[in-house]
C-alpha cells in the first residue's frame, strides 16, 4: 500500500496542471468581459446629438451636408450669423439638398425646389417643409440634436 | 243680293273675330312696338319669339290687356325689369339644368356676390338671343371669345371680383393657332368653352374644373386625341397616348403629383404654341434647372442649335418622356449616344461616352456587391442594419452623377461618383469585418471550450484522488 | 503562498471565530444515492442565478429604458459594444434555463417528498422564489421592446384583469396606466433591476440558510435503513467540487448557444401595427395559455377564462400547501396520493406546453 507521503509528486502535479488551467480558463472568462467595458466608437447608442462642425468651419451665408443618424441633415450659418440645422432630405422625391450663397436658400438640384432659412418650401414642387433640428453650441463645437 | 251681302258681312266679322281673338292678343309687344321700343322690334327676331315665348312669360302681367295699368299689374304677376341677380331664376323657369349648371360654377357665386356680375343676359344678350349655332349670336363658335373678353380683359371689371386674376387671356389667345384660325371662321377649333365649359365654369384651381392640372392632359385630348376631328390640320394625333405613357403622366396622373407638367406647363394655356427650337431647354429648364444649367454650357447646346435640333428632346422625346436609364449611355446604335456617336478614334466623343458609362457602371455594380456582401453577413446572423442604411447615400452619388450627365464631360460625373464610391468600399470592408467576426466567435468558443475541457478533466481526477484519499483514511 | 494564507486567515479568527463556521461546514454531508444527480438541481439554479446577476449588470451599463430608446440601446449593445452580443445571449439563455432547472428541482424536491417536517419552510421559500422567478422572466422579457415582448406583455396583464375585484386593479398597476407604454417599460425596469432582486436575495438567503442549517434531506426509502447502509459523502470538498465541475459544463453550454443560436433581436414595437399572428407567451408559460384556450366560452354563469385562471390560482395554493395537507393524509396513502398528483402534474405541464408550441 502507498503511503500518502510516497505519492507528493503526482498530487502536487495534479494540483499545479489544475491551478493552472483554472487560471487561463479564467482568462478566456475575463476578457470577454474587460473588452466589453471597452468604448465603442458611436459611444451613443442613439444619436440625439452630434457634432455637425466647429465653430470656424463655415463661413457667414455658407452650408454644410453632414450624417445625423442614418440621414443626410444640413447646417446653414445664415447671412446674418444665426445657426440653423434641417433634415436635408427634399420633401419631393428625396434627392439631398445643398445651401446656395448666391440664392441664401437651401436648394435642390433634383428639380430646382427652393426651402427658406425657416425650412418652409417656397418654390418649385416639394410640398412639405424641412424638418428643423435645434443647434447649439458648445465651446469650440456646433451640436446638432433633434428638436 | 242683300241675303248674300249678310252672310259674306256675317263671314267677314267671324273672320275678324276669329283673327282678333286667335293673334294672342300680345298686347305688351303691339304696344312698346307701337312706341318704338327698341326690345319689342328686335324681339321678333328673338328665338323665343319664333318658338312662341311671349313677353309676359318672362316678365309677368296680362298679355291680353289693353289697359297698360291692367297689362302691368303686379297682382297679375308682373315682375317689370328684372334685378341682374334675378335673372338665371327668370331664364331657369324653362333653362332649369343649365341655371343649375351656372349656380354651381364660379360665375353663379360672382353673382351672388356682386349684382354687377355675370349673368344669362351678359353672354347670351336679351330680347335678340339667338341659337348657339347661328354664327351671328355672341356665343357662337366665331364670337364667344369676343363676348368672354367682354369682361375678362377689363382690369376694372375684374377687379370687383379677383384683383388676382390676370386680363390678358383673349390678347394671347389671339396670338396662338387656336385664335388665329378662329379668327379666319373655323368654328372646330377651341374657343374658351371647349376648355372651360359654358354654364358650370370652376375656378382653374378647383379639381373639378376641366382646366384644373390633372384634367388638363385629358381636355387637351378631347379634340388632340381625335384623328377624324384632326384629319384636315394635319398634325399628329399620338400626344395624349405617348403622354399618359410618359414620367411625367404617371407622375400627374396615377400618382397625383401636381409639381409634374401637363399639356399647359410646357406649350402654354391660351397663347398656346409648341415650343419653338430654341425655346425647347427653357421650358424643361423650368424644374429641371439642373439639367439646363450643364447642357446650356455644354458642346451639345452648340451642336444641335446649329443643326436646328430641339434641345432635350432629341434625347428625350417631348411628350413619350421615359425614364432614363444607364442603358442609353453606350455605342452600340440602339442606345441614344451610339445613335450619332461611334467607337472610333477620330470620335472625340468617344472617351467621354466611355468614361461616364464605367463610372455609372462602377456605381452600380459596386451597390450591388456590396448589398451581396451584407446580405451574406446578415444571412450568417451578423447584424448589419447601420451599414445598409450608409448605402442609402450611394443613391444620392448616382442621382447627382446621372444629372451631371449633361455636362457631357468626363470630370463633373467622376466626382459627383466618387463619395458613393467610398460609401461602397467602406460598406464592403464592413460586410467582411463582419463576417470574418462571425468566424472569430465561434474560433472564440472553441479556445474556451478547450479550454474548460481541460479544467473539467483535471477538476474530475482531482475529485477522484480526493475520494480515493478520503476512502484509504 | 499558504503561508500568506493562513495569516490571512489568523487575523480573521481573531476578530470574528470562523472555527464554529469551519467546523459546521466541514460536518455536513450529501446522501449518495442512485437518485443523489437531483441534487444538484437546486446548485445549478442557483449558478444560474449568478450568471442572471453578472450579466444583467453588464447589460446594465448600456441598457436605456424607454420607450425611445429600449429597443436602440439593445441593438447598441449586440452591434457595437465588444463582446455585447455574448453577454445578452447569454442573458436570455440563462434566463430560460434557470426557469427548467427551477421546475426541474421543485418537482424532484416533490417527489422526495423533502418538503416533509422540518422542511416545511424550506419548500415556501422555494415556492416564492419560483413565483418570483416566473416575475423576473416576465418583467425581463419586456425590456427589449420589440414586438413579441410588447405583445406578449400586453396579452399576459390582460389576463391579469379577468380575475374578479382585483384583477383590473392589479392590471392597472403592473401597465402603470390602462395600455403599455413607456411608463410600464419603466415599471418593469425597475421590478427587474431593483424590487425583485431585493426580495429574491433576502428569500434565498433564507432558503440556503435553512438547507445549510437542516442539512440536506434523506430519500425517503432511507427511514427504515439502518446507519450502515446509508452512504454520504461530504459536502465539503466533494460535493461542492462536483457542483462547481457542473456549473462550468454549464457556462460553457450557454457560452455554445449564445455562439450557434445567439437570442433574436426582432423589429422594434408598434403599438399601433397589429398583433402578428399566432403569438403566444414564453414557453415557461405556455401551458396555462394553451389550457385556457381549451376552455369553453361560458361555464355555468362565469366567463371560461375566469374560471380557468381561477383553477390556477387554485391548484398554485395547493401545490403551495402541499406540506400541510401532506401531513394530514392518512399515513398509508401518503406516498401514493402524492406520487399520483404529481405525475399527474407533470404530464399535463408537458402536454399542454408541446400542445401550445404546435
Amino acid at each position: 500500500m502507498v503511503t500518502k507521503e510516497e505519492r507528493p509528486g503526482r498530487r502536487n502535479v495534479l494540483d499545479r496542471l489544475l491551478k493552472l488551467s483554472v487560471f487561463a480558463w479564467a482568462a478566456s472568462i475575463a476578457y470577454p468581459i474587460i473588452a466589453y467595458f471597452k468604448i465603442p466608437p458611436e459611444a451613443e447608442s442613439i444619436p440625439t446629438n452630434v457634432v455637425a462642425a466647429k465653430m470656424n468651419e463655415l463661413k457667414v451665408n455658407q452650408g454644410k451636408v453632414f450624417r445625423f443618424g442614418n440621414q443626410p441633415a444640413i447646417l446653414v450659418r445664415t447671412p446674418d450669423g444665426q445657426w440653423k440645422a434641417f433634415s436635408a432630405v427634399c420633401t419631393h422625391l428625396q434627392c439631398t439638398v445643398q445651401y446656395r450663397d448666391d440664392l441664401q436658400k437651401v436648394w435642390c438640384a433634383c428639380h430646382n425646389g427652393i426651402y427658406d432659412l425657416n425650412g418652409a418650401s417656397i418654390s418649385g414642387p416639394p410640398p412639405r417643409p424641412l424638418q428643423e433640428f435645434k443647434v447649439t453650441t458648445k465651446g469650440d463645437d456646433v451640436i446638432v440634436s433633434k428638436a | 243680293m242683300t241675303q248674300r251681302f249678310h252672310i259674306l258681312l256675317a263671314v267677314l266679322l267671324v273672320c275678324f273675330a276669329a283673327v282678333a281673338f286667335s293673334e294672342n292678343r300680345d298686347t305688351c309687344l303691339s304696344c312698346h312696338t307701337d312706341t318704338g321700343g327698341a326690345e319689342a322690334i328686335t324681339f321678333r327676331n328673338d328665338i323665343h319669339f319664333q318658338n312662341g315665348v311671349s313677353c309676359a312669360d318672362c316678365h309677368g302681367g296680362d298679355p291680353s290687356a289693353e289697359d297698360m295699368e291692367a297689362a302691368m299689374n303686379p297682382a297679375k304677376g308682373f315682375l317689370g325689369k328684372p334685378k341682374p341677380a334675378d335673372i338665371p331664376a327668370m331664364c331657369g323657369t324653362c333653362h332649369d339644368d343649365m341655371r343649375q349648371d351656372f349656380e354651381k360654377g364660379i360665375h353663379g357665386t360672382g353673382l351672388k356676390n356682386n349684382s354687377k356680375g355675370p349673368q344669362c343676359v351678359s353672354c347670351h344678350g336679351i330680347h335678340n338671343i339667338l341659337p348657339v349655332k347661328n354664327q351671328l349670336s355672341p356665343v357662337s363658335a366665331s364670337n364667344i371669345t369676343k363676348t368672354c373678353a367682354k369682361c375678362h380683359s377689363s382690369v376694372d371689371y375684374m377687379k370687383q371680383f379677383n384683383p388676382g386674376l390676370p386680363v390678358d387671356q383673349y390678347e394671347k389667345y389671339l396670338t396662338s393657332v387656336h385664335g388665329k384660325r378662329n379668327a379666319e371662321g373655323d368654328v372646330k377649333v377651341a374657343t374658351c368653352v371647349s376648355c372651360h365649359s359654358n354654364h358650370m365654369i370652376f375656378a382653374v384651381k378647383d379639381p373639378r374644373s376641366p382646366v384644373s392640372p390633372m384634367k388638363i392632359p385629358s381636355t387637351c385630348s378631347h379634340c388632340h386625341n381625335n384623328s377624324k376631328y384632326m384629319a384636315e390640320y394635319k398634325i399628329p394625333t399620338n400626344q395624349f397616348d405617348d403622354y399618359v405613357k410618359s414620367v411625367h403622366g404617371v407622375a400627374l396622373l396615377k400618382n397625383s403629383d401636381l409639381s409634374a407638367p401637363a399639356c399647359n406647363s410646357c406649350h402654354g394655356n391660351h397663347g398656346a404654341t409648341p415650343p419653338g427650337v430654341e425655346s425647347v431647354s427653357s421650358v424643361c429648364g423650368q424644374c429641371h434647372q439642373a439639367n439646363t444649367e450643364l447642357y446650356d454650357k455644354s458642346v451639345h447646346h452648340v451642336v444641335f442649335q446649329q443643326q436646328s435640333l430641339p434641345g432635350c428632346v432629341v434625347c428625350h422625346s417631348n411628350h413619350l418622356v421615359k425614364p432614363p436609364t444607364d442603358a442609353m449611355i453606350d455605342f452600340h446604335p440602339d442606345s441614344l449616344c451610339g445613335s450619332c456617336h461611334s467607337d472610333q478614334p477620330d470620335d472625340k466623343a468617344a472617351p467621354v461616352i466611355r468614361s461616364m458609362r464605367a463610372t455609372l457602371a462602377g456605381l452600380t455594380k459596386g451597390q450591388a456587391e456590396a448589398e451581396q456582401v451584407l446580405n451574406q453577413a446578415e444571412q450568417l446572423g451578423m447584424d448589419v442594419t447601420e451599414t445598409k442604411y450608409s448605402l442609402k447615400d450611394v443613391n444620392q452619388s448616382l442621382i447627382e452623377a446621372r444629372v451631371k450627365i449633361h455636362s457631357f464631360a468626363k470630370e463633373p460625373v467622376s466626382e459627383s461618383a466618387a463619395p458613393g464610391l467610398k460609401v461602397i468600399a467602406q460598406a464592403k470592408e464592413a460586410g467582411h469585418a463582419a463576417i470574418k467576426e462571425y468566424y472569430f466567435r465561434r474560433k472564440g468558443l472553441g479556445v474556451s471550450t478547450l479550454l474548460l475541457t481541460f479544467v473539467v478533466v483535471l477538476l474530475y481526477l482531482k475529485i477522484r484522488q480526493i475520494e480515493q484519499k478520503s476512502k484509504k483514511s | 503562498m499558504t503561508g500568506l494564507k493562513s495569516k490571512f486567515t489568523d487575523w480573521i479568527q481573531e476578530r470574528f471565530d470562523l472555527s464554529q463556521v469551519t467546523h459546521f461546514v466541514s460536518e455536513k454531508k450529501v446522501p449518495y444515492f442512485r437518485g443523489s444527480f437531483w441534487y444538484y438541481f437546486g446548485g445549478v439554479s442557483l449558478f444560474l442565478f449568478v450568471v442572471q446577476v453578472v450579466t444583467g449588470i453588464l447589460l446594465l451599463m448600456y441598457y436605456q429604458p424607454g420607450a425611445q430608446t429600449a429597443f436602440e440601446s439593445v441593438h447598441f449593445i449586440i452591434s457595437k459594444v465588444q463582446f455585447g452580443w455574448l453577454i445578452r445571449s447569454i442573458h436570455s439563455w440563462s434566463a430560460n434555463l434557470m426557469i427548467l432547472t427551477v421546475f426541474i428541482h421543485m418537482f424532484s424536491v416533490y417527489f422526495a417528498k423533502a418538503f416533509r417536517k422540518p422542511r416545511e419552510l424550506t419548500w415556501y421559500s422555494g415556492f416564492a422564489l419560483f413565483g418570483l422567478a416566473l416575475a423576473f422572466g416576465f418583467s425581463g422579457y419586456l425590456l427589449p421592446w420589440n414586438t413579441l415582448s410588447y405583445f406578449a406583455t400586453k396579452v399576459g396583464t390582460e389576463i391579469t384583469a379577468v380575475v374578479p375585484i382585483v384583477g383590473e386593479p392589479i392590471m392597472h398597476l403592473l401597465r402603470a396606466g390602462s395600455d403599455v407604454t413607456t411608463t410600464t417599460l419603466t415599471r418593469f425596469f425597475g421590478l427587474h433591476v431593483a424590487i425583485l432582486p431585493a426580495i429574491f436575495t433576502v428569500v434565498l438567503s433564507a432558503h440556503l440558510l435553512l438547507i445549510q442549517v437542516q442539512g440536506i434531506s434523506e430519500p425517503e426509502s432511507w427511514k427504515e435503513y439502518p446507519p450502515e447502509k446509508k452512504s454520504f459523502i461530504p459536502f465539503f470538498p466533494n460535493f461542492v467540487l462536483k457542483d462547481v465541475l457542473l456549473w462550468l459544463i454549464v457556462l460553457n453550454v450557454l457560452a455554445i448557444l449564445a455562439v450557434y443560436y445567439p437570442w433574436e433581436l426582432g423589429q422594434k414595437a408598434d403599438p399601433f401595427a397589429s398583433a402578428p399572428a399566432g403569438i403566444k407567451p414564453e414557453w415557461y408559460f405556455l401551458f396555462m395559455y394553451q389550457s385556457l384556450k381549451y376552455l369553453p366560452a361560458k361555464i355555468w354563469l362565469f366567463d371560461g377564462e375566469v374560471v380557468g385562471v381561477l383553477l390556477f390560482g387554485l391548484a398554485g395554493l395547493l401545490w403551495f400547501f402541499v406540506p400541510f395537507w401532506d401531513e394530514r393524509t392518512p399515513k398509508g396513502l401518503r406516498n401514493k396520493i402524492i406520487n399520483y398528483i404529481g405525475i399527474l402534474a407533470v404530464i399535463f405541464i408537458i402536454a399542454m406546453t408541446i400542445l401550445g408550441v404546435k
